[in-house]
């Protein structure tokens, strides 16, 4: 029992997840122990988040088959609707500090902005993607992804125009003393950062692993034809699919509202990043995709580590592409080449 | 329909007409944009300067129609090959003191071998992969372009002489007519030869391509390589035209700028985009400047009609004028918007 274990776990350190998740472990140890904590504690908030954003991303190409270019618009929706929200309720919480408000009123904004995003996820579906799918059947990917472009040019131009170009960001969520651990400090919001994009990506592995609705979305990703067969409603899946999707990036742009303040175009930079991870995890590999976002976080903060702030595109992007080279279905993913590929 | 008799009895104007790749609309439209700097409200320096941008738009669309609308892979990276032809371009010129013509034909060239190792990579992908490639690529070199300030300036700009030493805009004009038409005739010789034929094949079907003979290594890294040698050409000229040149030209906004032209304008048509950009984008430049307090409000329209002509009419502007225009019962119309072919 315990051989076949051993015999399991070096065969899987020989895979190309093993290889890399090993070599990323060394190597961000090796960057703690070199330049310090505070570098692994940025990787982790950043990790976090990209998660959110790229598991959205992961589960729309997975089920729906749609390459979405205007995910990072869902990003830019979800700290826009945080802002609103919060600005009010921090007044509120500036003249009263006593209140238990200042410990709810920030996950009330992010709570909203996951509404939100659900909300125009659901908008989207009915009005761009719904029509498209019932018009057109052959080369449903590319149209679907150029529809996709459309989409995010619309949304960032209706944010400039209906809420103006300037920086609409927040000092920040929870006040108070950043918490000390080994003697590195981390600011409340950044913890909370992480802790609720682990509380959020738990329950959603756990939602699609354990309830009935999460395996029909997983039927549906493997399978249409199938899954119609058991009687699985289609049109059903696809709405809730949609809106998962665009809530989780909606719920990472409204809790890192401190950190990147909401701008017409705030979304390109979780976009790219999240179609890193994609590609970096295979396609529709949710798991993979937590690992991936992990993995393009510290390669990120590393890049601006050692070679400096501005090149966190030019490194993780030649990387990225050696992936697609060398290993075209990512790392985490199978060979079985799918609708995708057309 | 017999081709070889049609062919013998045409007469010496359709025939050139037919080697040109033209209709009598055509050639309409292109004496008319050749007039166009001389008629009344478009011969301000301003509106030129408009059409200029139209022309570039154009001829960008049909280098990126060569790939996106034969080989079926959308060259996500083609706004960043073209600001690298651009920057070569204008190195070239400020560093080795050659003549911006010269140079731009070298930016065309290096463009050129980015395309050929573009498609090199991207051989073992296929669509929304090899879009992805391409995409990323131009990320790379878009943040190279940024972050090589001893070389490009990086954002704050990189001066480059112009093309003309006037102050007037017509001669630029010109150039990107001629420009426009000859990328167009090269595209079209090039498609409507057998290897346009097996363009299509490997988009259609890679597969069955393959099963039929044809080497998809070839032909794929042909086409990618000369559409982004066009894509250089044009970099350079834009270059050379604007006198400054930042990082912003390799944008991908510039990309999903051309990308709507070329699908409204219909895929797989070549014309379709060059004929679609100089009304459209006119307008959407009196709109932006016009409508300055509602700033993006041209963005937005662009955006809504790139998708509702995705969703609605997949085939473009080409597909409306194959299927509606061209059928005209009228005989001499009939010869005036098909030619005698």
């Amino acid at each position: 029992m315990s051989n076949k274990m051993v015999v399991n776990f070096t065969s899987w350190i020989k895979s190309a997840a093993g290889i890399s998740i090993t070599i990323s472990i060394l190597v961000a140890v090796f960057a703690a122990i070199n330049s310090g904590p505070y570098l692994i504690v940025n990787t982790v908030v950043t990790g976090g988040m990209l998660a959110l954003v790229a598991t959205g991303l992961t589960l729309m190409l997975g089920v729906l088959n749609i390459a979405m270019f205007a995910h990072g618009e869902f990003f830019m929706i979800g700290s826009l609707t945080a802002y609103y929200v919060f600005t009010p309720i921090s007044e509120f919480i500036s003249e009263n500090p006593e209140s238990f408000v200042a410990v709810i009123g920030p996950l009330i904004a992010i709570v909203c902005a996951a509404i939100m995003g659900a909300i125009s996820g659901v908008v989207a579906e009915k009005l761009v993607f719904g029509p498209l799918r019932k018009r057109s059947t052959d080369n449903w990917v590319m149209n679907s992804f150029l529809l996709t472009v459309g989409l995010s040019v619309l949304l960032v131009n209706l944010h400039q125009l209906i809420f103006g170009a300037d920086f609409k960001g927040i000092v920040g969520y929870w006040s108070g003393m950043p918490i000390s651990i080994a003697d590195v400090f981390i600011s409340r919001d950044r913890a909370m950062a992480f802790v609720i994009s682990v509380v959020i990506v738990a329950m959603f592995w756990f939602f699609m692993t354990y309830t009935r609705t999460g395996m029909s979305i997983r039927a549906v990703s493997q399978d249409i034809t199938g899954a119609q067969i058991v009687g699985i409603d289609i049109e059903k899946i696809v709405l809730l699919t949609i809106s998962l999707a665009c809530a989780l990036s909606a719920v990472a742009g409204g809790s890192l509202l401190f950190m990147y303040p909401s701008y017409p175009t705030v979304g390109l930079e979780p976009l790219y990043l999240a179609w890193f991870v994609v590609i970096l995890s295979g396609l529709g590999n949710i798991l993979g995709a937590v690992a991936g976002a992990f993995m393009v976080a510290l390669l990120k903060a590393i890049t601006v580590e050692y070679i400096g702030a501005g090149w966190d595109f030019v490194i993780p992007s030649a990387l990225i592409m050696l992936v697609l080279i060398f290993k075209p279905s990512g790392i985490f993913g199978s060979d079985v080449r799918g609708a995708l590929d057309k | 329909m017999d081709t070889t008799t049609a062919h013998q009895q045409m007469n010496p104007f359709d025939k050139l007409l037919d080697k040109l790749c033209l209709t009598p609309a055509g050639l309409l439209g292109l004496i008319l944009l050749f007039a166009l700097p001389y008629i009344p409200p478009f011969n301000q320096e301003y509106m030129l300067r408009w059409l200029i941008y139209c022309g570039f738009i154009a001829a960008m669309s049909v280098g990126f129609d060569l790939t996106a609308g034969y080989i079926s892979i959308v060259n996500f990276g083609y706004a960043a090959v073209s600001g690298f032809g651009g920057y070569t371009s204008a190195l070239l010129v400020i560093n080795l003191g050659l003549s911006p013509w010269i140079a731009m034909a070298a930016g065309g060239m290096t463009a050129g071998v980015l395309g050929l190792m573009i498609g090199m990579i991207s051989l073992r992908l296929r669509g929304i992969f090899a879009a992805c490639l391409s995409w990323f690529f131009g990320l790379a070199i878009m943040g190279l372009a940024t972050k090589m300030v001893w070389l490009t300036r990086g954002p704050s700009g990189l001066r480059t002489p112009r093309l003309f030493e006037t102050d007037s805009n017509v001669p630029f004009y010109f150039l990107i007519i001629i420009l426009l038409y000859l990328i167009y005739l090269a595209c079209k010789w090039v498609v409507r030869s057998k290897m346009g034929l097996a363009f299509q094949a490997i988009g259609q079907n890679m597969d069955a391509a393959r099963t039929s003979g044809i080497n998809p290594v070839y032909y794929r890294v042909f086409n990618f390589t000369m559409s982004c040698a066009i894509a250089g050409v044009l970099g350079g000229y834009y270059a050379h035209f604007y006198g400054i040149l930042t990082p912003d030209i390799m944008h991908t906004g510039k990309t999903v700028e051309v990308l709507a032209i070329a699908y409204i304008g219909g895929r797989g048509s070549l014309w379709g985009g060059a004929v679609i950009a100089f009304p459209f984008i006119f307008i959407m430049e009196i709109i932006r400047s016009s409508l300055s307090n509602l700033p993006g409000l041209n963005l937005i329209i662009y955006a809504l009609v790139l998708i509702l002509v995705m969703i609605y009419y997949p085939g473009g502007f080409s597909y409306f004028y194959d299927t509606n225009i061209r059928k005209v019962k009228n005989k001499a119309l009939r010869y005036f918007f098909n030619g005698r072919a």
